[in-house]
């Protein structure tokens, strides 16, 4: 062989050892130094992670009724951002699912927009429909069936803003702080009432699977999997058979009294609506809660269609979901067991001292003359007297009496309001509760900030307030509160819906949320005054007698208090107070009716029929 | 004279021609080949590629054609590679033939024509045909009977350039670019192990270049064709679909492997069928992922060992038939093993062709152990006296 050939030869030598240390170095490359990360990508690449979702706690009433039950569905899920350039998937979904292309589209907008993972596209589909899309999977990126838990409501639309809804997370909730950990896109999550309020009892937690994919996406092996545990059962408070006859009830006193017209003219009540909260007096469980008018909470199992929100949202159905025993209003006179306390624990009156009422008060001086309800005059009162007649000029003393005590600095009677819990959630934890409103000098100058003239208190403010009138805003739920304090002789415990968690292996856990009780370290002389008040108030000659006449009073007596609230164009708000049996206290017992006229005639046989229920009355 | 020399001859290849059969090649060809099929069979135990319902169908296949392909190594051995070599237009006509038959009874796979069902088995003549090429350009850039000394002339260029280019020429009709390029470096290099002048070279490769631009303006190759070949030159795509997506998907096998590997059948992404081809083309991303880093290194020694052993055979062998022959057939494993490999690791462009003796598929094991057979002869048949010395009709 020619020493030239030798030389090719070598050189193709080098060419094979330059070939292997040039693999070799690459294999170096990949497996050792980029081997940790190649092999966390092979393994995105081959598993894939499914939250399985957790059946919901079940609620029942406080005597083991099933009111609210979870049964498993299926739904279509879809991620947006997969889907929503995909003509096609979107038309085969929109054609499948009986779904409007358009609110599809809209839907899928929204959540791309939000950046959320995974949004439900319809619940509880039927058999044929979750056959197509599993077995067109391929054809259907992005797109997949999933279990969920809808509610079946056992007794239709009794209690519902009591209860709320179940709904899926939206993108507010998605990212805040409370719910972000726990949730993702898709679940389905309490809406109002105690659906939202015991959200973290009830949910449960959930189950997770993991598991390898071939390259189409079809699963082959479980690696590992967390069963899901079901949510905690819930024991309400309420006892469904009263709330049935409480809400029956209101119903039909919203009718009887939308056939009234208002004295002296030609005109109907309205009554759009009207609530009623129902105490255990002792331990401050709410045995019912009845909201009027009121809404299926069926609407929303599925998804709510845009045509039945959009019923719920008109104004001209009186916005059905509201709950207002939590809602704010003025409370006309109910409220005057707070100024005839803090008159009596101020010195500003006594038991014994008596206030004449001529039907008109100058006590603010002669150019801001105040009536009485009772134009003629009351006369010579007592404080009882004037609880039983429910005197404005008498409690007009207390209010100035209070104001100026001290020229007002302490402000008194928003300090007593608050004693009894008006101005802050009663904490009930129901998310639609509102605090209602005790305004003060601080709370006026900021509301009427840059109208000059309007941010100062005048004592007419106070006084105003002493009746129930002004911009005082209490809920009826408070107002309940407020009068369980009186029947507990400075007890205050606070409202609630929880009466007993069971977890699912049946252990009774404690609900934290719940305050328990205070003293309030009241007087109870004081308090005695007040509650013969109240009895006097159904007694012959009182505010609400006429109504209570077939009533056995004698045997059963009520402490109770009317109002009839002023609100500023639009007809009285009527109101009634109470509990019974005075002395021994069992039920607090109190009703509203927006634009319902006088507490006394209007409201009063509301509650007479919801005693005759509590005591068996026919 | 004539007679004593022919009697030395075999007097001497009595004694030694055992002992001059490479036993070391033959041992790292059947460990090699050994290994492929438990490889094989790791990597279709699982997934059972094609539709079949028994998971050692591939590792019995390969066990048949391993037999075969062993069969006819050895067998070549009773003949000597001189017969070869003045028939090799025996073997040219039979390659041209075989091409010419897949163009016409083929079938295809994959947009490639490159198939000849049998019945009882398919065949994929270019494979054989490489062999047969290879013994056609070292017949034809060997010593000529005319020549004193062998000289590698403008005309030898001419015709061994006729030859390869009409073996080129059926393949890319198929149309298997892949292995077109394969012929293409073989000829290149045993062109340049003949001593060829670098002139000759530098031309052929200038023409090629041309050749793969006019195709490239002419639309003869299209762009998107070009794109799924260089594909590796995009490190890091996640592709969904392609030859992108094979390249990702093994290099997710290989660098997953780590140092030392996921073992032997546990490979992840080979058993869940993610790398396409893993029992074929992508094979030794099944090594890669399973044995790792110690494993593959291993596996592309005893590639590189065999190369070698080639190269060594043919430098010592007794004339230049023999020299480009057993080179030829060391140059056909060098390219395809780098190509191929190259292929799985990213570095080189995305072309379906098999990985000599790991590969499962008959027609590229059992012509790849012909080609060994050949190397063997040419170890085997090594004569003492150099070629001058040796009147070219002693073996008349």
């Amino acid at each position: 062989m020619g020493s030239n050939i030798k030389i090719r030869f070598r050189i193709l030598l080098y060419l094979l050892i330059i070939v292997l240390i040039v693999i070799a170095l690459r294999l170096y490359f990949l497996q050792v130094m980029s081997g940790n990360l190649y092999a966390e990508l092979a393994t995105q690449n081959i598993t894939r992670e499914k939250t399985i979702p957790a059946s919901r706690g079940d609620i029942y009433d406080r005597n083991g009724k099933l009111l609210v039950k979870s049964v498993p569905v299926k739904a279509v899920a879809v991620q947006p951002y997969v889907v929503i350039d995909n003509e096609e998937v979107m038309e085969i979904l929109s054609d499948r699912l009986d779904i409007p292309y358009s609110q599809l589209k809209e839907k899928l907008k929204k959540a791309n927009v939000s950046y959320i993972e995974r949004v439900i596209i319809k619940q509880n589909i039927d058999k044929a429909e979750m056959t197509y899309i599993e077995e067109n999977s391929n054809k259907l990126p992005g797109v997949e069936v999933i279990d969920i838990y809808l509610r079946q409501y056992n007794y239709g639309v009794l209690a519902s803003h009591v209860l709320g809804h179940i709904g899926e997370i939206d993108e507010t909730r998605l990212k805040s702080e409370e719910y972000k950990n726990n949730y993702e896109g898709g679940d389905l999550i309490g809406w109002g009432g105690v659906e939202e309020a015991y959200e973290s009892i009830l949910r449960g937690r959930k189950g997770k699977v993991i598991y390898e994919v071939d390259p189409l996406g079809r699963p082959v092996s479980v690696l590992d999997k967390t069963e899901p545990l079901k949510g905690n059962d819930l024991y309400l408070t309420i006892d469904i058979d009263l709330q049935r006859a409480v809400e029956e009830i209101l119903y039909q006193s919203i009718l009887e009294v939308r056939q009234k017209k208002i004295s002296n003219t030609n005109e109907y009540y309205n009554v759009p609506g009207g609530a009623v909260v129902v105490l255990s007096a002792d331990n401050g469980q709410i045995l019912a809660m009845a909201s009027y008018p009121t809404y299926s909470q069926e609407l929303f199992t599925g998804g709510i269609s845009k045509k039945d929100m959009d019923f719920l949202k008109d104004p001209e159905n009186h916005q059905p979901q509201i709950n207002r025993a939590v809602n704010p209003y003025p409370p006309g006179s109910t409220i005057k067991i707070v100024p005839a306390y803090a008159g009596l624990a101020e010195g500003i009156i006594t038991e014994s001292s008596r206030i004449s009422c001529a039907g008109i008060w100058l006590g603010l001086g002669r150019d801001y003359p105040k009536k009485c309800w009772q134009r003629y005059g009351h006369g010579s009162l007592s404080l009882v007297g004037a609880i039983k007649n429910s005197c404005d000029i008498y409690f007009y003393n207390v209010g100035l009496g209070l104001y100026n005590k001290n020229n007002n600095i302490d402000e008194l009677l928003q300090k007593y309001l608050r004693i009894f819990g008006f101005g802050s959630l009663t904490g009930s934890g129901l998310p639609e509760e509102y605090s209602g409103r005790v305004p003060d000098k601080e709370w006026k100058e900021d509301y009427f900030k840059g109208q000059k003239g309007y941010t100062v208190w005048f004592p007419g403010d106070t006084v105003n307030m002493a009746i129930g009138q002004g911009d005082l805003l209490v809920t009826p739920l408070q107002m309940a509160q407020a009068f369980s304090i009186i029947a507990n002789r400075g007890i205050k415990y606070t409202p609630h819906l929880c009466k007993e968690i069971i977890d699912s292996e049946g252990a009774v856990l404690t609900d934290e949320s719940v305050a328990g009780f205070e003293d309030l370290n009241l007087n109870e002389n004081f308090i005695g005054t007040i509650e013969k008040g109240l009895i006097e108030v159904l007694a012959p000659g009182g505010t609400g007698y006429s109504v209570f006449s077939d009533f056995p009073l004698s045997s059963i007596p009520i402490a109770a208090k009317t109002g009839t609230a002023e609100f500023l164009g639009k007809q009285d708000y009527g109101w009634f107070a109470s509990y019974a049996p005075a002395g021994n206290p069992e039920y607090v017992v109190v009703a509203m009716l927006e634009e319902g006229g006088s507490g006394g005639s209007n409201v009063g046989p509301l509650v007479k029929n919801i005693y005759k229920y509590l005591f068996d009355i026919k | 004279m004539r007679g004593k020399n022919l009697d030395t001859l075999n007097d001497y290849s009595k004694d030694k021609k055992i002992l001059r059969f490479d036993f070391l090649l033959f041992f790292l060809v059947i460990a090699i080949s050994s290994f492929g099929l438990l490889i094989i069979y790791s990597a279709t135990r699982e997934t059972m590629p094609g539709g079949v319902s028994d998971p050692a169908y591939y590792l019995k296949r390969q066990a048949i054609y391993l037999a075969v392909g062993v069969f006819l190594c050895i067998a070549i051995q009773f003949v000597n590679y001189r017969i070869i070599k003045r028939y090799w237009w025996l073997f040219f006509a039979t390659g041209i033939i075989l091409l010419l038959s897949v163009l016409i009874f083929g079938f295809e796979v994959n947009g490639c024509k490159s198939w000849i069902d049998l019945k009882f088995t398919t065949i994929q003549p270019s494979e054989f045909s490489k062999i047969f090429m290879v013994i056609s350009l070292a017949a034809v850039m060997s010593k000529w009977r005319s020549e004193k000394v062998c000289q590698v002339t403008f005309k030898k260029v001419a015709i061994s350039l006729a030859i390869a280019l009409s073996f080129m020429a059926f393949v890319l009709l198929e149309p298997d670019y892949g292995t077109v390029l394969i012929y293409f470096c073989v000829y290149i290099g045993m062109l340049f192990l003949s001593g060829a002048s670098f002139l000759y070279i530098f031309l052929i490769l200038g023409m090629a270049a041309g050749g793969v631009i006019f195709a490239l303006n002419s639309g003869l190759i299209k762009q998107y064709q070009l794109d799924r070949i260089l594909v590796f030159l995009k490190p890091d795509a996640q592709p969904t679909e392609g030859s992108g997506y094979s390249l990702y998907q093994s290099k997710l096998a290989i660098g997953s492997g780590g140092l030392t590997g996921k073992g032997l059948f546990l490979g992840k992404q080979t058993n869940l069928n993610y790398v396409p081809e893993h029992h074929t083309d992508f094979i030794f991303s099944v090594i890669g992922e399973e044995l790792g880093f110690l494993g593959a290194i291993i596996v592309i020694i005893i590639l590189g060992v065999i190369v070698w052993r080639c190269f060594y055979i043919a430098l010592n062998s007794s004339d230049n038939f023999a020299m480009l022959l057993s080179s030829g057939i060391g140059l056909i494993i060098l390219t395809q093993m780098t190509i191929n490999i190259g292929m799985t690791i990213g570095i080189m462009p995305i072309i379906g062709i098999p990985l000599p003796f790991l590969s499962s598929g008959g027609s590229s094991l059992i012509s790849i152990l012909i080609g060994i057979g050949l190397v063997e002869n040419v170890s085997v048949w090594r004569e003492v006296r150099k070629e001058h010395e040796i009147a070219y009709q002693d073996l008349r």
